[in-house]
């Protein structure tokens, strides 16, 4: 079975930085053998904000019928889920806000309806990535954005620690990430130890 | 002239815990003679911010929506009582949705500076937080909180005070919040008295 990997890329604005670092460590991970990657531009996937009508407690799926009906599923099968977003006004860009909150049905199963989100034999085996750009070069630009993300994650069964993140401030107009010193390289390595580590734990 | 105050619902849901804890701040600042509305953003039309960077060329967004016309109502107010619950950590995507369209304004501000809040001018314009959030956790509210000073930075309001409420889930609802409500209907009063006293007599 090849490895799935599963990546949002969050922003508004195609081909900017954060799209760019996502693009980076997602040929790592291609580059591996038996990976298989999707990426989803979720500013053209459709996905509407979370109505906060509860009605997921009950039904165990969501009510809307948009985006989401392809990604639920898809967020149970992937072995690696990848999300990047730019920093708009210290938080998520909206996008990416929406997406997380319609993490809401897992929630509901896992926490209301105390149903499982992966199988048994899966826990464990799932890591998530965390990559996120910013204009400004505060260290504390991330800090606010980093609650929601470890939220989803959560609540799709990727443990805390098995999150990696790659953040990188101080880059603005687009294609800024390419003159930075390191990202690049950092992207690239985060990628291939990510499909390394995924690969060990599938077959533990 | 009244002191006037903005309130704007970021809540999917309507008259919710949210909404019904903007009601009662909105009905202090009544009682205490403020012009109140309330605009409801889930009502309202308007698109992501598309993070073209062209408002950065002439400070204007390319979008012409009902954020625009929300902006120039919010910069027309005296006081802005924003909420929206707690939802994943943060504010709803409603809300950032629209705060993020504050982006021709920063770049105003910041790039082009053609426009420029004096420390008089934010001292007279408060900004209100009003949220809740279901998990009763201490830290629940700390990922909204530097989202909301960006937008009343950039739109020239002193971040002056939050009305929060957690645990609702344990609650069962603000309504049965042994002291949300009338502190938010305290917290209404209290700022449109403190925004008379700066007039003159």
């Amino acid at each position: 079975m090849p490895i799935k990997v599963l990546a949002f890329a969050g922003s508004p604005r195609r081909g900017g930085n954060s799209e760019t670092l996502l693009d980076w460590v997602l040929a790592a991970m291609a580059e591996e053998p038996d990976v298989v990657v999707e990426k989803v531009a979720l500013t053209e996937a459709n996905i509407n904000p979370c109505h906060g009508c509860n009605a997921c407690e009950k039904l165990n799926k969501c009510v809307q019928r948009d985006g989401m009906d392809i990604y639920h599923d898809k967020l149970v099968e992937a072995d690696v889920i990848v999300l990047s977003s730019p920093i708009f006004c210290m938080g998520l860009a909206s996008q990416v806000k929406a997406l997380v909150d319609r993490m809401q049905v897992f929630r509901s199963r896992k926490y209301v309806l105390k149903l499982p989100i992966v199988p048994p034999e899966r826990k464990g085996k799932r890591l998530g990535v965390f990559l996120a750009t910013a204009g400004q070069n505060w260290d504390h630009v991330f800090n606010a954005a980093i609650p929601s993300v470890k939220c989803l994650f959560h609540v799709i069964d990727v443990r805390d620690a098995d999150i990696s993140y790659l953040m990188i401030n101080n880059v603005d107009e687009k294609g800024a990430i390419l003159n930075h010193p390191t990202a690049k390289a950092d992207a690239e390595r985060l990628g291939r130890s990510v499909i390394s580590e995924i690969r060990k734990r599938l077959n533990a | 002239m009244a002191v006037t105050v903005l309130g704007i619902s970021g809540s999917p849901h309507r008259h919710g815990n949210t909404e019904t804890l903007l009601d009662r701040f909105l009905e202090g600042a009544h009682e205490a003679g403020a012009d109140t509305d309330k605009v409801v953003l889930k009502a309202l039309q308007y698109s992501a911010c598309r993070g073209c960077n062209s408002c950065h060329k002439n400070g204007e967004c390319i979008v012409a929506d009902d954020a625009i016309i929300l902006y120039d109502r919010i910069l027309d107010s005296d006081c802005i009582a924003v909420a929206s619950p707690i939802y994943t950590m943060g504010i709803t995507a409603e809300l950032k949705g629209f705060i993020d369209r504050q982006q021709y304004l920063w770049a105003r501000k910041f790039i082009l500076k053609t426009l420029y809040f004096s420390d008089d001018h934010i001292r007279r314009h408060k900004g209100v937080f009003i949220s809740t959030a279901g998990l009763g956790w201490d830290n629940v509210f700390d990922g909204a909180f530097p989202v909301m000073t960006a937008l009343f930075n950039t739109t020239g309001f002193e971040y002056y005070d939050n009305v929060i409420a957690n645990d609702m889930d344990r609650y069962g609802g603000i309504k049965n919040h042994p002291t949300a409500l009338a502190d938010a209907y305290k917290k209404g009063q209290k700022v449109v008295g403190v925004l008379e006293s700066f007039r003159p007599a």
